[in-house]
C-alpha cells in the first residue's frame, strides 16, 4: 500500500523529550478516541477477532458435517445459506475468519520483526550499513510481490506455515522504510545526542529513547500491514497455494469459484466470505490510517477549497477607537 | 474631507481550532491609508499582522471567520465575501510575500506567471503581454532574458524582484509587502528595500509593510502601527514612536532592535511570551510582560489619541498622577 | 549535468534490479532443496528424450555456478526453456499471453488513474464536507475488496448482459471486423472494470493527499491573490505540481496492478499472462512459471523506469 507508506515516512513527532513522549501517548489516545474512523475500525476489528477466537463455541453448526441441502439458500436456520457440501456458511465464515486473521497477524509479525529490525539498524547506524540495507530494500520494493509469493509458495509447497513466512518475507520492506525514516529523525533529536555524549551504550539509547518514539508509528504500520497480509492470503488461497486442510475466508471464495457456485445461483457462497474479508481489510485501513494521521502534525492549512472564509456581523468593540 | 484610499474598520478574524474552539487572531483592528502613504505594521510573530494583511485582500483560509469592514475608496469590499473581493485583487491591491521560493509556482516560468496576471485582468495578451513582462522585469532590475527561467534558477533576491514585478503588473494602488526581505541576506535586503522605495515613489503607491524588523520599517515608512495580541496598541509617525512611545511594548520593541540609526541604546530583549488567543483576554494583554503595569491595567485599554496623529492603548497615558 | 546523471542512475538501478530478479529466479528454481526443475522425476509425462534435452539445456550435470552462467546465457538469447505442458518454447507462449493481457490491463489502469485523479481532486477540494468523507470511504471500500471477489460479484451482476469468460466468442468463426471489435469490447469490459475498480481507490487517496499538500503551498496563495478563479488555480497551479508525487506513487503501485491482473484473468478466463501463471502453478509447469515471473518482473521494473523518467521530465527542478 504505497500511499500510506509514503504518508507515514513523512510523519514526525511533535515531542522533544522522552518525558513529554509519555504524555504524548495519552494525548494520542485521546485524539484517537474522538476520531470516528479509528473507532469504527477498532470496533470492527475487535468484533472480528472476538468472533474468530470464540468460533469453536459460537459457530452454530459443525463445519465438517452436512447440515442442509447442497447450495441451500439463506433461511432462518441458515442465515448465510449453505455451501456445495451442504455445510452451514455462517459457521464456515466464522472458522474462516480464524485462519485469515491468524495468517494476517502472524505474517505481519514476521514482517514487523524483519522490517522493524532492518529499519532500526539502518536508521540508527547510518553510513554504509544504511546504504546497503536500503539498496536491498529498494530492489525488493520494485519486484512485484504477488508473483514472487506465488513462485515461492508453488515451489515450497502449500502449508499454513509456508504461507505465513512467504507473505511476511515480502511485506517487510514497507515497514523498514517507514521505521528507518522515523529512527533517522529521532536520532537527530537533541536529547538523543546528549545521551550519546554522556556515553550511553547503543542498546540503552535504542531501548529507552528510540523505541518509545518509534512504537506508535510501528503500531500504525502493523495494522496496515495486517490488511495487506489478509489480502495476500486470499490471493494465494485463490490460486490454490494455501494449506488445503485449513479454511480461510479466501479459501471459501476459491472453493465457491471452483465448485461453480455462481452457475448454481448460490451467490451466498461467494458474497459473505468476500464481504467479511473486505470489512476486515477496511477496518484495518481505517484504524491504521487514523493512527498515522493522528501522529502526523503535518496538517498544513489549505489555502483553497470549495468552502471559503465566513463573514460575521460587526462586533462593535473597536468602534470607540476610530 | 477626502476619503482615505484604504480604510480598515473594526477587523476581527477567528480561526477554527481542531478541538472546536476558536483562535481570535485579529481583535478589532482599525487603520487608514492615504494614496502614496507608507504604513509599517510591526509586531512579534503571531501578533496578527500577517492575518490582518491577508484579510484586506480576503486571502483567508476556509477555517477563518471575519467581521469588520475593509473600505476601498469608501466601498466595503469585504462585505460580499470571496466572490465580491476577487475583482479587486491585483488591480487595486497587490501583495508580495516573504521567501519568494515558494510564493512563485515552481513548475512555471517566471515570465509566464506575469503574463498570466496581465491576461487575466485584460491588460495585455499574447506578444504584447510578453513585451510588457520584459519591461516589468527590467524595471525591477532583472534582465529580460530571464523571463524564460524557472524560479529555482534565480537567486533569492531575483525571485523577490520578480514577485514585485508581478505584483505591479496590473497597476495597483496599494501594495502590501509581507516580510519582503526577511528571507534574504543583508546586502540583498538593502537592494530590495531601495527598489521598493523607488517603485512606490514612482508609481505613487500606498504601501503596507508588514514586518517584525524595525530597521526595515525605518527605511521605508513614515507611519507605523504596532500590533500586539491581535490588536493595534500604538500608531503614529515613526520618529514620534521612537522618541515618545506611548506604550511600554513599543518602547521595549524599539529598545530591543539595534541599528535603527536613531540613537545609541543598549539592546534588551522582552522576556515572557504573548498571551494565548484561544481564550478571552482579561485586562491589558501586555500586562504580564509589562514593566510598568499597575492597578488600572486590569481593565483593557482602548486606543486613544496621545498626540497629533499619535494614538496608544495604555492606561499610563490617562492615569492621573497620585 | 544533473539531468543525464539522474537518467543514468535510474537506468543502472533498473538493470541491477532485473539482475537481482533473475538471480532470485535461478536460486528459487534450481538451488532450493528438492528444487523442481533439477528434480526431473517431477516433470509430468516426461519422455526419455525430453529428460535428456532438459539435462543438456540446464546443464544439470555441471556445477551450480556453471549452471548459473548457462542460465544467463540462455536468457540473453531469449531462451526461457520449454513448457512442460504444450512443449512449446516458453517465450512463444508468453509472447501470446502478454499480447492478450496488455489491452485489458491498460484499459483497467487508465480507467483507474483517471477516476482516481478525478475523485482525489474532488475529495481535496471539498475538504471537510460530507462529499470528501463519502468519496474517501467509497475509495477505501473498493480498495479493500479482494480482486477475485469483486470480479465474481460483477459476474453475478452482469450475468446474461455481458459475456463473463474468455477473450472472444469462440463460436464466431471469421467474423467481420466490426463484429470482432464489438465482441472483443464486450469481453474486455468486465475484467477491465474489475481491475479499474480495485485499483482506483489507492489513487484517490494518493491524489487527495498530494492535492491537500499542494493546496497549502504559498504559490497557491499567490495565485489566489492574483485574482485567479479557484478552478483555474486547482487546474494550472495545484494539480500541475501535485502530478509530481502522484506520478511516483502510481509507479510504485505497479506491482499491485500485476497482482490484480493475475486474479482478474483467472476469474474471467482471460488467456493472458496472469492466467498463464495460474495454469503453470496448477500443472506444475515450472519453466512456464519461471518464465512468467521473469517477464512480469521485468515489465514492472521497466514501467517503474518509465515513471522515473516521466517524473524527471515533469519536474524542471531536476531536469535543469
Amino acid at each position: 500500500m504505497p500511499v500510506l507508506e509514503r504518508e507515514m515516512s513523512e510523519a514526525s513527532f511533535f515531542v522533544e523529550s522522552p518525558e513529554a513522549g509519555r504524555s504524548n501517548r495519552a494525548q494520542l489516545l485521546h485524539k484517537l478516541r474522538h476520531q470516528r474512523a479509528a473507532l469504527i475500525g477498532a470496533t470492527i476489528l475487535g468484533v472480528a477477532i472476538l468472533t474468530a477466537v470464540l468460533a469453536p463455541w459460537i459457530a452454530p453448526y459443525d463445519i465438517h458435517t452436512q447440515s442442509g441441502p447442497v447450495f441451500g439458500s439463506p433461511s432462518w436456520k441458515h442465515p448465510m445459506g449453505l455451501d456445495d457440501g451442504g455445510i452451514d456458511m455462517l459457521s464456515l465464515v466464522m472458522w474462516g475468519m480464524r485462519i485469515s486473521l491468524v495468517v494476517g497477524f502472524a505474517a505481519t509479525f514476521v514482517s514487523m520483526v524483519i522490517g522493524g529490525s532492518v529499519g532500526l539498524v539502518s536508521g540508527y547506524f547510518g553510513g554504509k550499513t544504511d546504504t546497503i540495507l536500503m539498496r536491498i530494500t529498494d530492489y525488493f520494493l520494485v519486484i512485484p510481490d504477488v508473483p514472487l509469493m506465488i513462485v515461492v509458495a508453488a515451489i515450497w509447497g502449500p502449508s499454513l506455515f509456508h504461507v505465513i513466512i512467504v507473505i511476511g518475507i515480502l511485506l517487510w520492506t514497507g515497514t523498514a522504510r517507514v521505521i528507518r525514516a522515523q529512527v533517522l529523525s529521532v536520532r537527530e533529536r537533541a536529547y538523543v545526542k546528549r545521551t550519546r555524549a554522556l556515553g550511553a551504550g547503543h542498546f540503552r539509547i535504542v531501548a529507552r529513547h528510540v523505541l518509545p518514539q518509534v512504537a506508535p508509528l510501528l503500531v500504525a504500520n502493523t495494522v496496515l500491514t495486517v490488511a495487506v497480509a489478509v489480502f495476500d492470503e486470499t490471493a494465494l488461497s485463490f490460486l490454490g497455494l494455501s494449506d488445503p486442510s485449513r479454511i480461510s475466508l479466501g479459501k471459501l471464495i476459491a472453493n465457491a469459484f471452483e465448485r461453480a457456485a455462481i452457475s448454481a445461483g448460490a451467490w451466498w457462497a461467494i458474497v459473505w466470505p468476500g464481504v467479511l474479508v473486505a470489512i476486515i481489510i477496511l477496518a484495518c485501513s481505517l484504524l491504521g490510517g487514523a493512527v498515522e494521521d493522528a501522529l502526523n502534525p503535518r496538517l498544513r492549512v489549505a489555502h483553497l477549497s470549495a468552502r471559503t472564509f465566513r463573514l460575521r456581523p460587526l462586533v462593535g468593540r473597536g468602534k470607540e477607537a476610530l | 474631507m477626502s476619503e482615505a484610499l484604504l480604510q480598515v474598520e473594526d477587523l476581527h478574524v477567528w480561526f477554527d481550532l481542531e478541538d472546536g474552539g476558536e483562535l481570535h487572531a485579529v481583535q478589532g483592528v482599525n487603520f487608514s491609508l492615504e494614496p502614496g502613504e507608507r504604513l509599517g505594521l510591526v509586531g512579534e510573530s503571531g501578533c496578527g499582522k500577517t492575518t490582518t494583511a491577508l484579510a484586506i485582500m480576503g486571502l483567508l483560509p476556509p477555517s477563518a471567520t471575519v467581521s469588520g469592514r475593509v473600505l476601498l475608496d469608501g466601498e466595503d469590499i469585504l462585505a460580499g465575501g470571496e466572490n465580491a473581493i476577487r475583482p479587486h485583487r491585483w488591480v487595486d491591491v497587490a501583495i508580495v510575500f516573504q521567501g519568494a521560493m515558494n510564493s512563485l509556482n515552481p513548475v512555471q516560468r517566471i515570465g509566464d506567471q506575469i503574463v498570466e496576471a496581465l491576461e487575466l485582468h485584460g491588460r495585455a495578451k499574447g506578444d504584447v503581454a510578453k513585451a510588457r513582462t520584459a519591461e516589468l522585469l527590467e524595471s525591477v532590475g532583472i534582465p529580460r532574458g530571464r523571463a524564460s527561467r524557472y524560479p529555482h534558477e534565480l537567486s533569492g533576491g531575483m525571485r523577490q524582484r520578480a514577485a514585485i514585478a508581478m505584483a505591479l503588473s496590473c497597476n495597483p494602488r496599494v501594495l502590501i509587502a509581507d516580510e519582503p526581505t526577511t528571507a534574504l541576506d543583508v546586502m540583498v535586503q538593502a537592494q530590495i528595500l531601495e527598489l521598493l522605495d523607488a517603485l512606490c515613489r514612482d508609481f505613487h503607491l500606498a504601501l503596507v509593510l508588514v514586518t517584525h524588523d524595525l530597521p526595515v520599517v525605518a527605511q521605508l515608512c513614515n507611519r507605523c502601527a504596532v500590533m500586539y495580541a491581535g490588536e493595534i496598541v500604538e500608531r503614529g509617525p515613526l520618529e514620534t514612536l521612537y522618541h515618545h512611545p506611548g506604550h511600554p511594548y513599543t518602547r521595549m520593541l524599539f529598545a530591543a532592535s539595534p541599528d535603527l540609526g536613531m540613537g545609541d541604546e543598549p539592546v534588551l530583549s522582552i522576556p515572557g511570551a504573548p498571551p494565548r488567543l484561544d481564550r478571552p483576554i482579561e485586562g491589558c494583554p501586555f500586562r504580564p510582560r509589562c514593566d510598568s503595569a499597575f492597578a488600572a491595567c486590569g481593565v483593557r485599554p482602548s486606543l486613544l489619541p496621545v498626540g497629533s496623529g499619535h494614538d496608544a492603548a495604555c492606561h499610563l497615558n490617562t492615569a492621573v498622577p497620585a | 549535468m544533473r539531468g543525464t546523471d539522474y537518467v543514468l542512475k535510474r537506468v543502472a538501478f533498473a538493470i541491477v534490479t532485473v539482475f537481482v530478479a533473475v538471480t532470485i529466479n535461478f536460486v528459487l528454481f534450481r538451488l532450493a532443496p528438492g528444487s523442481a526443475v533439477s528434480n526431473l522425476s517431477r516433470v509430468p509425462h516426461a519422455t526419455q528424450q525430453l529428460r535428456h534435452a532438459l539435462e543438456q539445456q540446464f546443464g544439470l550435470d555441471k556445477s551450480k555456478w556453471q549452471q548459473y552462467v548457462i542460465y544467463l546465457k540462455q536468457l540473453a538469447h531469449g531462451n526461457l526453456g520449454v513448457s512442460y505442458e504444450n512443449e512449446q518454447p516458453v517465450s512463444t507462449n508468453l509472447r501470446v499471453a502478454l499480447i492478450n493481457t496488455l489491452p485489458m490491463v491498460t484499459l483497467g489502469t487508465v480507467f483507474s488513474i483517471i477516476f482516481g485523479v478525478f475523485t482525489g481532486v474532488i475529495a481535496a477540494w471539498r475538504r471537510g464536507t460530507k462529499t470528501e468523507g463519502a468519496t474517501v470511504t467509497t475509495a477505501l471500500a473498493f480498495y479493500s475488496m479482494p480482486t477475485q471477489w469483486l470480479g465474481l460479484m460483477l459476474i453475478i451482476l452482469f450475468a446474461g448482459i455481458l459475456p463473463t469468460g474468455g477473450m472472444t466468442n469462440e463460436f464466431l468463426l471469421n467474423p467481420p471486423f466490426w463484429t470482432h471489435v464489438k465482441d472483443l469490447a464486450s469481453h474486455i469490459f468486465l475484467p477491465a472494470l474489475t481491475l479499474g475498480l480495485v485499483l482506483y481507490g489507492e489513487y484517490t487517496l494518493i491524489v487527495r493527499s498530494a492535492m491537500l499538500e499542494t493546496l497549502g503551498e504559498d504559490y497557491v496563495l499567490t495565485a489566489r491573490a492574483k485574482g485567479l478563479k479557484p478552478r483555474t488555480i486547482v487546474r494550472t497551479h495545484a494539480l500541475r505540481n501535485a502530478l509530481l508525487p502522484i506520478t511516483t506513487l502510481i509507479a510504485l503501485s505497479l506491482g499491485y496492478i500485476v497482482a490484480g491482473a493475475i486474479l482478474v484473468e483467472i476469474v474471467f478466463s482471460w488467456p493472458g499472462i496472469g492466467r498463464a501463471v495460474y495454469d503453470a502453478v496448477l500443472q506444475r509447469d515450472y519453466p512456464m512459471l519461471q518464465g512468467a515471473f521473469l517477464v512480469l518482473t521485468i515489465s514492472v521494473v521497466f514501467f517503474n523506469l518509465v515513471a522515473d523518467l516521466l517524473y524527471f521530465k515533469l519536474d524542471p527542478r531536476i531536469s535543469q
